[in-house]
């Protein structure tokens, strides 16, 4: 039986296939579908310290082989978050990461303090969406801004520490490096990349931000480059996201040298997808004979040694103390190892309390073959 | 994929879809991927929301009109009627009950709001409410859905913006003639939005309940994405179209246009 868990900032995860922050809401709209817990983790949609109401006018579109976003991260803030939504997930069993955004580095420290033992898995800070004024990507296009923010939660958070990296960067290598030394535990490789669509009718931009975040597809050929880059730089463990759709395209990112993937854009198409992409590797690795899913962790990179200085796969480096992972000393079940208690994920009872959550069970259980 | 028919650009769907027919309630949508079934093509990506036009429990079938606007209805509209599609749905907020509204019900389409009217006044034929329909759009090719509206059996007034079938009118024409002389007890609107906010201001004027189904881009049509957004009417925020409507109260919504 492949073992597909995985040990990333001391956490250890059911599967390295998680859901990307803004295109899983809060969980809701797919838990009818099946148990949150069969998700590595749920990456929640950017949350700030106030409500964000997000952008006026068209915020998708279409590209080929992807899409352009320009939601503005809309988002209930932190507080609905801890009351309303965290609770829920929790009872689901979900292991969660909480993406933050803020105007300011005050903003991103404040969020980070109200999640401090709240039992989150992780932090990741989001320093890279395009489409905010103020905030977002102004941390993330430059070293400084990028390692300040970085630092400044740093100091206020004992969560481990996820930052997420923008493609709009002349040298992602150098934004890593930077948030690396300032303290980050893990980087995710890569936020969208800056886009935009014109209606030639109209004659104007189609997306009433003007420009918006490019994914899907289109995306993944940039950002398994930017994961390989990434990974062959730093020390601390990558998380590899960009078009993944299916088993194939995340065994792809591992072998890049990604510890874990994030699933975004597929989830819109299919709500399934992160389900068929952890079985998607699953065979991946029985019909290779793998056992261990971090047997395919950069795999395709040339022997350590030989080039940059991708850490050896399976050591830890997690800071909790206690926390831990020895690689050979699991068993052969691939759960040992000390588990904190927001990933000892309790197979939950599908509740369904969503109207319309319910309603989409109803119609995906039979969505029909026409 | 029963049969699949088109003139010009405007096609109609034909699809075999028990069990979204047996739920499928009128005004809802279904998401449909504009490749067949099990293809691994990420080319058109996207579903596509269609309203359906007509539902059929029994047979199992349900229709949808669309047109021809870009990538992915281009690719829709060259499969064949043998091809199996993939479809998510029934999706989002129905039409309210029409047993439960008072007076007659104007049925107001234009263009492709047309073909949801057909949903619309079927059910409420079947729950007995007076119902009549007005539709409109730029010229007769665009009038998709008339025929199957008038088959409905409800008395179906039509202007186009050419005249090149019924008065040369918008559709808010007759619709006005009729609040005017108090016939109207409640208005469904769906088409182009300018359309919808002069329905809606029009049914304000009267002080006639007014339900809009709303168009938008989406990505995933199920309340994730928050692609789809509608501005709230007299506060700040959104709803979404996809899992708060499509169908909204008119005075809950604010109207471009």
């Amino acid at each position: 039986m492949a073992d597909l868990s995985v040990e990333i900032c001391g956490i250890r995860f059911r599967n390295p296939v998680w859901t990307a922050s803004g295109c899983y809401g809060y969980g809701r709209e797919f838990a009818p579908l099946y148990p949150l817990s069969d998700l590595g983790a749920i990456c929640v949609k950017g949350t700030s310290v106030e409500p964000w109401l997000g952008n006026k006018g068209t915020r998708v579109v279409e590209t080929p082989g992807g899409m352009l976003n320009a939601i503005g991260l809309q988002n209930p803030g932190v507080e609905h978050f801890l009351n309303v939504d965290w609770p829920w997930l929790r009872e689901q069993g979900a292991t969660v990461i909480v993406n933050i955004v803020g105007r300011t580095v005050d903003e991103y420290v404040e969020v980070a303090r109200r999640l401090e033992g709240s039992g989150v898995a992780a932090v990741e800070l989001n320093i890279s969406c395009p489409n905010v004024k103020e905030g977002g990507l102004a941390f993330g296009t430059s070293v400084s801004g990028a390692a300040g923010v970085t630092a400044a939660v740093r100091k206020a958070t004992s969560l481990p520490l996820m930052v997420k990296l923008s493609p709009n960067v002349t040298n992602i290598v150098e934004m890593a490096r930077a948030v690396e030394d300032a303290g980050a535990d893990a980087v995710t490789v890569i936020n969208t990349l800056l886009g935009m669509a014109i209606d030639i009718r109209r004659r104007k931009p189609v997306l009433g931000n003007m420009f918006g975040g490019l994914s899907g597809p289109a995306v993944k050929p940039v950002a398994l480059r930017m994961v390989w880059q990434v990974a062959g730089a730093v020390k601390i463990p990558v998380v590899g996201i960009g078009g993944i759709m299916t088993g194939e395209d995340a065994v792809e990112f591992l072998m890049a040298g990604a510890r874990a993937v994030q699933v975004g854009t597929a989830c819109f198409v299919d709500p399934w997808a992160p389900i068929k992409i952890v079985d998607g590797i699953r065979a991946f690795m029985e019909e290779q004979g793998v056992g261990r899913v971090d047997g395919l962790v950069g795999a395709a990179r040339p022997a350590v040694g030989a080039e940059g200085n991708l850490p050896p796969i399976g050591t830890s480096t997690g800071k909790a103390e206690g926390l831990s992972y020895a690689p050979g000393q699991a068993g052969e079940a691939g759960q040992a190892g000390r588990v904190p208690p927001a990933a000892q994920a309790v197979k939950p009872k599908p509740t369904v309390t969503n109207e319309t959550g319910e309603a989409l069970r109803q119609f995906l259980k039979d969505s029909d073959r026409a | 994929m029963v049969a699949h028919e088109g003139r010009a650009d405007v096609f109609k769907l034909v699809v075999k879809a028990p069990e979204i027919a047996r739920r499928a309630v009128a005004g809802q949508f279904v998401q449909v991927r504009c490749a067949p079934a099990g293809s691994s093509s990420v080319d058109p990506l996207l579903r596509r929301p269609f309203s359906i036009c007509e539902i059929r429990p029994s047979d199992g079938v349900l229709s949808m009109i669309y047109r021809v606007v870009g990538r992915g209805t281009r690719a829709l509209s060259t499969l064949g009627p043998g091809a199996a599609l993939d479809l998510m749905g029934p999706l989002g907020h129905s039409f309210p009950d029409p047993a439960a509204g008072q007076g007659p019900l104007v049925l107001v389409g234009g263009g492709l709001g047309i073909p949801p009217m057909v949903a619309a006044a079927e059910w409420a034929v079947a729950a007995g409410r007076t119902t009549l329909g007005m539709v409109g759009a730029r010229t007769a090719s665009y009038l998709a859905g008339a025929d199957e509206l008038m088959a409905t059996g409800v008395p179906v007034t039509i202007v186009t913006d050419d005249g090149s079938v019924g008065a040369r009118a918008l559709v808010t024409t007759p619709l006005g003639h009729r609040l005017e002389a108090g016939l109207v007890g409640e208005v469904w609107a769906c088409g182009p939005e300018p359309m919808l906010a002069a329905v809606k201001a029009a049914c304000a004027t009267y002080g006639v309940p007014c339900f809009v189904s709303v168009e938008r881009h989406m990505a995933c049509g199920f309340g994730a994405c928050i692609g789809c957004t509608v501005p709230k009417a007299g506060q700040a925020g959104f709803y979404k179209a996809c899992q708060d409507g499509p169908v909204f109260p008119a005075e809950e919504v604010e109207l471009g246009g």
